[in-house]
């Protein structure tokens, strides 16, 4: 077998896709516990917006010249998660203070990302051409990810990412969950909901900037909703709900990691197809149990 | 129950508008306008008008959600978002607002404002845990209070949002269309539930509708709305020359199953009767509008 080969053949190799195992788990583990906050609170297009908002920030950090073309350096990680969070705090305002319905402001934000994206990118590819230089990576593994551009510098960025998300939606569930089950309600609570809304966003973000590398800014939306998608149709408890996202999140990405070694796919479209695989066989298992029922 | 003549005259009003107008961002004329009205506290307080009279304008300045273009609102003396701070008012807005696919049961959804503002690493301690149960056995939720939220009937939902606003034990209660979609016995043992309510807590009430029979069943006095105030009275004196002022070319469509007394109606007409802004007492005498039994 490819992945064991791989992951236990040599150090060489070990280091070679190591990173991408530990990174690929650790962000599946964040975007599962977020998923089910996306799903219900219908936000999976917002996540669409500010993962295409990365597409952005990668080409302006290669037009600046930034980590010389490779988008696992930290100069290039603070661009792109910048890009994101000012993504989704534009469509906050777009939608809050501009009257703009939220999926025009998300549709705006989105192609305006990936029209300037591919043209800073293909302006910075250009000129490192000229120069005699080949670019770090090409548009398509920005888009769909890739495996062998993971270092155990994302990994201590994805660490140090889904630690602090983790503990700062702890520290907020209560807050959250009443602010994503009824805004008004909330509001007249006592919470200051803009202020909860835009935590999520900010979260979202820098969710979207760790996962990207793996997934490419295409897929990573899939992260955000697969999971909690499946989840919910398991369980009808809160907290059940989210353990079992977590669990549907990281069997997801280790089976769709072994496709992608054994079939010699991206990772990103292999996880996403291991995703829908369960999500489908969740559904049929249920449509199974509710026939079984009737009879 | 206290009505607003069992208070003294210097008791600190439940709410207070005082001359409130507010006009939207981008819209020419003011939503509400010159509102001026004193709720007592523990009253039940019916605010009646058809849609778009700007009911839900005036609960949100209630609330401390919208800011008046002019105009000063109190809530037992404090400013709105004070009194909302302090956890003084629970809100019940309309149904379609909450997200039901939540995967929630119906006693985590009336115990959510008992973990607001607590440390994340404490639980619910005691008297929180009486106030949900109390809040549950009082709106009659204790039978369904394990039932998944989306998976209640319309009137269970209400009441399980009427326990979620009563669990953090606030002072002031405001219900925004309580009762829609709810048939003539369900809303008889909504103001049932109510008068227990106010019985057992003291809390005031203000209930905002477009539904004649909601506010006759039960509410100490009633505010028309169109804008402007139309008329401060009790639910016998709404009359339907009241009525058609406030209601214009909807009279007809509202009345369903409520009964006008030509008698009063009659007696009521007098311009001099309970037209004014200020509060009154009301028509009197015997008629007036009623919920059927």
């Amino acid at each position: 077998m490819r992945t064991i080969d791989y992951l236990f053949g040599s150090p060489e190799m070990a280091s070679l896709f190591w990173p991408a195992v530990v990174v690929g788990v650790l962000v599946a583990l964040l975007c599962a516990v977020l998923s089910p906050l996306v799903v219900l609170k219908r936000m999976s297009f917002i996540g669409q917006g500010v993962s295409h908002a990365a597409f952005g920030g990668v080409g302006l950090a290669m037009a600046l010249g930034l980590g010389a073309g490779s988008a696992g350096d930290w100069q290039v990680v603070a661009v792109v998660g910048l890009s994101c969070v000012a993504a989704a705090l534009g469509i906050a305002v777009l939608n809050d203070r501009q009257g703009v319905n939220a999926d025009t402001a998300i549709g705006i934000v989105l192609v305006t990302a990936m029209a300037a994206g591919f043209l800073l990118i293909e302006h910075a590819a250009g000129v490192m051409r000229a120069r005699g230089e080949t670019p770090g990576f090409g548009i398509e593994s920005v888009l769909f990810g890739s495996m062998l551009g993971v270092r155990w510098g994302d990994v201590a960025l994805a660490a140090a990412v889904v630690v602090g998300e983790l503990g700062v939606l702890w520290w907020w569930r209560r807050r959250l969950v009443f602010w994503a089950f009824d805004e008004v309600g909330a509001a007249s609570g006592g919470i200051g909901t803009a202020g909860v809304r835009t935590m999520l966003l900010v979260l979202l973000a820098l969710a979207v900037v760790v996962t990207m590398r793996l997934a490419g800014v295409v897929l990573v939306t899939a992260f955000l909703v697969l999971p909690g998608a499946t989840a919910l149709r398991c369980s009808t408890k809160l907290w059940r709900v989210v353990g079992l996202s977590a669990v549907q999140g990281v069997v997801g990405v280790v089976l769709g990691l072994v496709v992608s070694f054994e079939l010699d796919w991206q990772p990103g479209p292999a996880i996403v197809l291991s995703q829908v695989g369960i999500y489908a066989g969740v559904c049929a298992a249920g449509a199974v149990k509710r026939r079984g029922a009737v009879e | 129950m206290k009505t607003s003549a069992d208070q003294p005259e210097t008791a600190t009003a439940a709410i207070e508008f005082a001359r409130v107008s507010h006009t939207y961002n981008g819209s020419g004329f003011p939503t509400i306008r010159d509102i001026s009205l004193r709720v007592e506290p523990g009253e039940r307080l019916g605010i009646l008008g058809p849609n778009g009279a700007g009911k839900t304008t005036l609960v949100r300045v209630a609330l401390g959600l919208l800011v008046p273009s002019s105009g000063s609102v109190t809530v037992f003396g404090r400013a709105p978002a004070e009194a909302r701070a302090a956890r003084w008012i629970g809100y019940v807005p309309q149904r379609s607002v909450a997200e039901l696919a939540f995967p929630l049961s119906v006693q985590q959804v009336v115990a959510m404002p008992t973990g607001v503002g607590m440390k994340p690493w404490k639980r619910p301690g005691v008297r929180a845990q009486e106030a949900v149960s109390r809040a549950l056995a009082l709106t009659g939720c204790g039978g369904f209070a394990d039932l998944p939220i989306g998976r209640v009937s319309g009137g269970q939902l209400q009441r399980a949002m009427i326990a979620r606003a009563l669990a953090a034990e606030p002072r002031l209660l405001v219900l925004d269309e309580p009762t829609i979609g709810i048939d003539a016995t369900g809303q008889q043992q909504f103001a049932k539930m109510l008068s227990l309510v106010q019985e057992e807590l003291g809390v005031t009430v203000v209930i905002v509708t477009h539904d004649l029979r909601t506010i006759a069943a039960g509410c100490d006095r009633v505010a028309c709305l169109h804008g402007s105030l139309h008329a401060h009275v009790s639910p016998e004196g709404l009359t339907p020359a009241v009525l058609a002022e406030v209601f214009r070319h909807e009279v007809e469509g509202i009345f369903g199953s409520v009964h006008i007394d030509a008698h009063t109606a009659a007696e009521c007409d007098d311009p001099t009767h309970d037209h004014g802004h200020a509060p009154t007492d009301g028509c009197g005498g015997e008629g007036g509008i009623r919920a059927d039994d």
